[in-house]
């Protein structure tokens, strides 16, 4: 036993240091790693203190998206329970039982700066576009496997449950709009400028505005969104915390770069796999050597074919 | 077989030499047309999924996206299924010479998991026509865990595997007619030059997509609870598939050196229970590490349902481990298999946990498997238990002592030499067949 592990361990150190070593010199993510925010991304701001509620967006993002109204709660009106396979966009109320500040909430994909859904996504079906930093569905490539359902922090793509194709539905900034020089659908409608569309540093410019001309109203005086999840390009601001409006505290690394980290620095160029594969190569070889002497001993003693 | 032989060592014991067919028993009989009858309803309700969605079939949920066909019978049949790994790194690596003996059973069980599980691995995606994309390396993502447990698994499961399981084959072809024998023996040759390419893939690829398994959930962040969350799930799920395939594997031998009547190598079987032992301690120090430093602990004190699961799960690992360490005194083979079966519960239940049922999704939600998703994960294990009953009664896979192999020679030449099919000792064709297995005696 001794020996054999020694000769493990010498094989793979035979080919490992200079591996090793070129791996933790060339390889840039064993620093640590920042987001970059796409030349012009996009995003929206929404503002949850000055919204009414009046579900005009939902409306409108289903109209904007050609998306049949979801009227299985209620079969005259378009009534979602949450975000589905139908439903991009959702008003949501929070109202505490104590009677204190209640707040509606709207939800639609955050676009994250670096997507947890998009980390996970096997063959790259969801995407985050180069230049606006939209996280965007391709059905070409969607196997269909939920991943992206598990994955996201903010529980926004959504499968369609029913029938032989089904597609994941999330939204995407209504991006055929924006090739026309159209708004996407929700911004467009709102009567009262709760959700505004715009390049993210505009955005990001107009909230801390907001915050400096209402020191007191919104909650932790923060936009969320900002650093929040390694940043995002929707951007909120709220009086109730972020956490009753389903924006968890993730801090600032974001989750796929927090959880994957050891995950990618062990498959970095495939070097450490590669390493690992040419020192078991090396000791399998011995073994198979030493047990195939044996076993045409064996075959001789018994006069039976030896099996392998 | 009585109680007393099972406990008790024979006077002579018994030495596992050779893998050799298990005769003398049909293989059709009423519990193989069971299987059969569950396979069969697994395919029709299959089609009618694919034609409704997964939806109206399943319980799976916008909260739960995934049910049992991925975190049953893929997350922990697999684990239960990295016998062709676990004891092969034993066996090939380690040297641990005497677990050959069990390696033909580890590559066929392994094989058989992997086939069933990605089977319904592509019946649960949504979009299977889209898995083209695994022949254009270019389009992988090559940081997504599910891309790697995606295609390690497949490419494992289509090459090393199943080129590890092809000597039992080419000895079956070898023994049928003895006009195949030079290019089997060619073959034989070519395929002993590649072994140690292809062997090396094999450790290689299930430690690989068997760790990825754990990094699926690390993703999920907080939604897993902070008893199973851990930088070292991948680790930890590497860990119990070993402990959990070496009991499958031992486990699965001596059922059917009872089932079938064969006498059992107390050697090699003590060994494997010791391995077994140490993987399971050192596994379960290393999750008990893991949980105190990251200060989780105390939640393992709460009165709700995540406490219950996770003692439940240490409670049976640690059983089971400590009955295989009281085995290795007196050869206790039912302690043993008892030990086995717990220890890969406790490991079964540790796999399925952070997926379900230490899964907390945002809003809270429930999932339960509906019946018919039950019935396809059942009838795609049925097909594997299937597949192993006919396999094992035509391939030399199940290990005996040197003299299970005359008698099946004379059993063949006595009481069956009507039966040519069985291949391995078959009258008519060729005298000098059976003058070579006379002289032999």
């Amino acid at each position: 036993m001794a020996i054999t592990r020694r000769e493990l361990f010498t094989s793979v150190a035979k080919v490992g240091v200079p591996a090793a070593v070129a791996l933790t010199v060339g390889t840039k993510a064993l620093q640590a790693e920042e987001i970059p925010v796409p030349s012009a991304a996009v995003g929206l701001l929404y503002d949850a203190s000055i919204c009414i509620g009046c579900k005009a967006c939902v409306a409108a993002c289903a109209e904007a998206n050609d998306t049949p109204p979801d009227t299985r709660r209620d079969t005259l009106h378009q009534e979602p329970s949450d975000l589905n396979d139908l439903t991009r966009n959702i008003i949501k109320l929070y109202k505490p039982e104590d009677g204190s500040a209640f707040s509606y909430v709207k939800r639609q994909c955050m676009h994250c700066l670096d997507p947890a859904c998009a980390a996970g996504c096997p063959f790259q079906a969801l995407h985050k576009e180069p230049e606006t930093g939209i996280v965007k569905w391709d059905e070409d490539k969607c196997i269909g496997c939920r991943y992206c359902t598990i994955t996201c922090p903010y529980h926004v793509p959504r499968f369609q449950w029913r029938g032989y194709n089904p597609r994941v539905t999330k939204c995407e900034l209504c991006s055929q709009r924006l090739e026309k020089g159209l708004k996407p659908g929700c911004t467009s409608v709102c009567p009262t400028g709760a959700v505004i569309f715009g390049p993210r540093t505009v955005l990001l410019e107009e909230a801390k505005e907001r915050i400096k001309k209402n020191p007191g109203r919104y909650y932790q005086n923060r936009v969320y969104g900002e650093i929040d999840n390694g940043g995002t390009q929707s951007l909120y601001l709220s009086r109730v915390p972020f956490e009753k409006l389903g924006l968890p505290e993730l801090g600032p690394e974001s989750v796929p770069a927090r959880t994957l980290r050891w995950q990618r620095r062990l498959y970095q160029y495939f070097a450490l796999p590669a390493l690992l594969y040419a020192g078991l190569v090396q000791v399998i070889r011995k073994s198979l050597n030493g047990y195939e002497e044996e076993a045409h001993e064996r075959e001789k003693e018994t006069g039976l074919r030896a099996q392998l | 077989m009585s109680s007393a032989s099972m406990t008790t060592p024979p006077a002579t014991p018994a030495r596992w030499e050779r893998a050799v067919p298990v005769y003398g028993f049909p293989v059709v009989n009423g519990f193989f047309l069971f299987l059969l009858g569950m396979t069969l309803v697994a395919f029709v309700l299959t089609a009618y999924r694919e034609l409704a969605g997964l939806g109206p079939v399943s319980g799976m949920n916008d909260a739960y996206g995934w049910g049992i066909w991925k975190t049953f019978n893929v997350m922990v049949l697999t684990a239960l299924g990295s016998g062709a790994f676990a004891i092969g790194i034993a066996a090939w690596v380690f040297r641990r010479k005497r677990l050959h003996a069990l390696m033909r059973m580890a590559l066929l069980t392994s094989f058989l998991a992997y086939a069933c599980g990605l089977l319904l691995l592509g019946i649960d995606a949504g979009r299977p026509w889209n898995f083209y994309w695994i022949v254009f390396p270019w389009k992988w993502n090559m940081h997504s865990p599910l891309a790697e447990v995606a295609i390690c698994m497949s490419i494992y499961a289509m090459v090393p595997l199943a080129i590890e399981n092809v000597p039992p084959v080419l000895e079956r072809l070898w023994y049928f007619d003895s006009r195949l024998r030079p290019g089997v023996e060619r073959f034989e040759r070519k395929l002993r030059y590649f072994f140690p390419w292809i062997i090396a893939a094999a450790y290689l690829l299930p430690g690989m997509h068997q760790s990825s398994l754990g990094a699926l959930m690390l993703l999920a962040g907080e939604r897993v609870h902070p008893l199973w969350q851990s930088a070292w799930l991948p680790l930890l799920y590497l860990g119990a598939a070993t402990f959990m395939s070496f009991g499958c594997v031992a486990g699965t031998t001596m059922l059917c050196c009872v089932v079938w009547k064969r006498a059992m190598d107390m050697e090699v079987l003590d060994e494997a229970a010791r391995i077994t032992s140490w993987l399971i301690f050192g596994w379960m120090g290393l999750r008990l590490l893991d949980i105190t430093f990251r200060r989780a602990l105390g939640t393992a004190f709460h009165f709700d349902r995540f406490a219950g699961v996770f003692w439940l799960e240490m409670l049976l690992i640690a059983i089971g481990g400590w009955m295989l360490r009281r085995s290795l005194h007196g050869h206790q083979t039912r302690t043993m298999f008892l030990g086995y079966v717990l220890s890969s519960l406790g490991g079964m239940i540790y796999r399925f946990s952070p997926t379900t049922l230490a899964f907390r999704p945002n809003p809270e939600s429930l999932y339960f498997p509906t019946t018919i998703e039950v019935l396809v994960s059942l009838g795609f294990i049925c097909m594997g238990i299937a597949g192993f009953l006919l396999i094992v009664k035509r391939f030399g896979i199940l290990p005996a002592p040197l003299e299970e192999w005359h008698s099946m020679a004379s059993y063949f030449r006595h009481r069956r030499p009507y039966i040519r099919w069985t291949g391995y000792f078959k009258h008519g064709y060729f005298g000098e067949d059976e003058q070579e297995a006379t002289n032999s005696h």
